[in-house]
């Protein structure tokens, strides 16, 4: 085995893993309302997700190969690697920036907090690109449209149109008895949110998909950048939605139960306005995170429901983890650009890959100490992730995980 | 300047999209399910206490069933959000045709 294909293989299976994380991170922003409010089982949502986006990664026709192009100076317009950056210098950028974007996105599901992949994965290749190319591997503008507006936007305008919604809804139906109306709601729920992960696999696993076609590129083993490999799409699928039933229960529990306390109409509302804002922004022109809109629109749900519970707290949290997003996955990214060109090769791409390796089972284990799965991520929220156990003395009343719903 | 004034171009169309969509159809489906309990026909199996109701409509209890106009109108606002849930897929699936 060569050394660019050794490489080569190391890059696929960090994308394909970043894809994983993709999916698991995101399981929330579709699942979460539906989740909270009992729409659906636990297990049932999650599943229901994996499948929508194994299908929406397969109904994806466009080729996202020009993805990076937005924020970073490492591809000529149709999609191929500059010429100065072919073979294994573009392999070792997007390998880094990879590994950012990987660790930024276990870092905030370890704290349960949802942040945006896309963003992530951006972060680390403008960390990885400004140390091997400088700051002028950097488009500054696209940085500024593609990340830093629609980060400050996506949460306005979904928590506007999800406020309203919410709002308008209750209007609608103050007199209609609670048992039949959440009856009804729950279907609006499962119908919304199930949109929501169709887009989310045809729109995330795209990039992955543009990844790695960009790495089969740059090694030289295919030359159009107008289709990708068969086997390409496939295993992205097949990754995100592995990811995605997986799911990121820290996130989903923080998004269904920690923000707002959520009914079934606010869930309606939340969702659709997701659904809405996603499919509408991303064919305007400026797309918005997946992620952020979903957080928008939950929040933007509490608010438009009176008197309902909004845990501002959670909210700033989350606020802190996007802003800090692109400089930590950046710093990561750069770090292992550094890292793997100074001791050079297959050698220094292998040693960085070890140390994702290390701190994700790391992190993997750490998590195992306050477990959130099926059967507590809606146990009541009470200050914090983790739920508190019955063994807790320090609450008097104690609340334990309640059971899955059957 | 010029890339936020375009940017901000894009965010009103995304908002002015997302609310006609985004807060429409909830609305559309909460019009629904008030359908679906209106003029409710059926035996009282408990009757509520006096003045719980408004003076003129039916007692509503769990024995009841939706009227035919009641289910017909949220037949239709039920459709109508299917309709347009099938347009979401069409916009996911081909959207980059549609609008370049």
């Amino acid at each position: 085995m060569t050394e660019a294909l050794f490489i080569l293989v190391v890059v696929i299976v960090t994308a394909l893993a970043f894809d994983f994380t993709n999916g698991f991170h995101d399981t929330g922003n579709a699942m979460a309302t539906s989740i909270a409010t009992g729409a659906l089982r636990p297990r049932v949502a999650v599943g229901l997700s994996a499948v929508l986006n194994l299908v929406g990664a397969f109904l994806s026709i466009e080729v996202a190969l020009t993805v990076s192009n937005k924020v970073v100076s490492i591809q000529s317009g149709d999609g191929t690697p500059i010429e100065s950056l072919m073979g294994i210098p573009i392999l070792t950028i997007v390998f880094a920036g990879l590994v950012g974007g990987i660790l930024w996105n276990l870092t905030t599901w370890l704290l349960g907090l949802p942040s945006s992949s896309s963003h992530a994965l951006f972060g680390g290749l403008i960390g990885s690109a400004i140390a091997a190319l400088g700051l002028g591997g950097v488009k500054w503008d696209g940085v500024i449209t593609s990340i830093i507006i629609p980060a400050v936007a996506a949460p306005v305008v979904a928590g506007f149109v999800a406020g309203f919604g919410t709002w308008a809804v209750y209007q609608i139906v103050a007199r209609v008895p609670q048992a039949r109306r959440d009856k009804g709601f729950r279907w609006g729920q499962i119908g919304s949110a199930s949109l929501v992960s169709l887009a989310h696999g045809t729109n995330d696993a795209q990039k992955t998909m543009g990844v790695i076609t960009l790495s089969l590129i740059a090694y030289g083993s295919w030359t159009d950048t107008e289709a990708i490999p068969f086997w390409v799409k496939a295993s992205c699928a097949v990754a995100i939605a592995a990811g995605t039933y997986v799911g990121g229960w820290r996130v989903i529990r923080t998004l269904g139960k920690g923000l707002v306390e959520i009914q079934s109409p606010q869930g309606m509302a939340a969702e659709t306005a997701s659904a809405a804002i996603i499919l509408s922004s991303s064919h305007l022109g400026m797309a918005l995170s997946t992620t952020q809109v979903a957080t928008g629109s939950i929040l933007g749900s509490g608010v438009g429901k009176q008197g309902a519970l909004v845990r501002w707290g959670v909210a700033g949290r989350m606020a802190v983890a996007w802003v800090t997003t692109l400089p930590a996955a950046g710093a990561v990214g750069a770090l292992c650009w550094f890292v793997a060109q100074s001791i050079g090769g297959a050698i220094g791409v292998a040693l960085v890959f070890a140390f994702l390796v290390a701190i994700s089972t790391w992190m993997f284990l750490y998590s195992r100490k306050t477990p959130i799965n099926p059967g507590n991520v809606n146990a009541d929220w009470r200050g914090g992730l983790a739920p508190v156990d019955e063994t807790d003395a320090v609450e008097p009343v104690a609340v334990g995980a309640q059971p899955e719903r059957s | 300047m010029e890339i936020l004034t375009n940017a901000f171009g894009a965010l009103w169309q995304v908002a002015a999209a997302g609310l006609l969509l985004g807060a429409g159809l909830p609305i559309l489906f909460a019009l629904g399910v008030r359908s679906l309990d209106r003029n409710r026909v059926g035996i009282p199996v408990v009757m509520a206490p006096e003045g719980t109701v408004p003076a003129g409509e039916p007692t509503r209890t769990e024995a009841s069933q939706a009227s035919v106009s009641g289910k017909a109108g949220a037949a239709l606002c039920f459709g109508l959000c299917v309709i347009a849930s099938l347009f979401g897929i069409v916009v996911i699936v081909f959207g980059k045709q549609m609008f370049g």
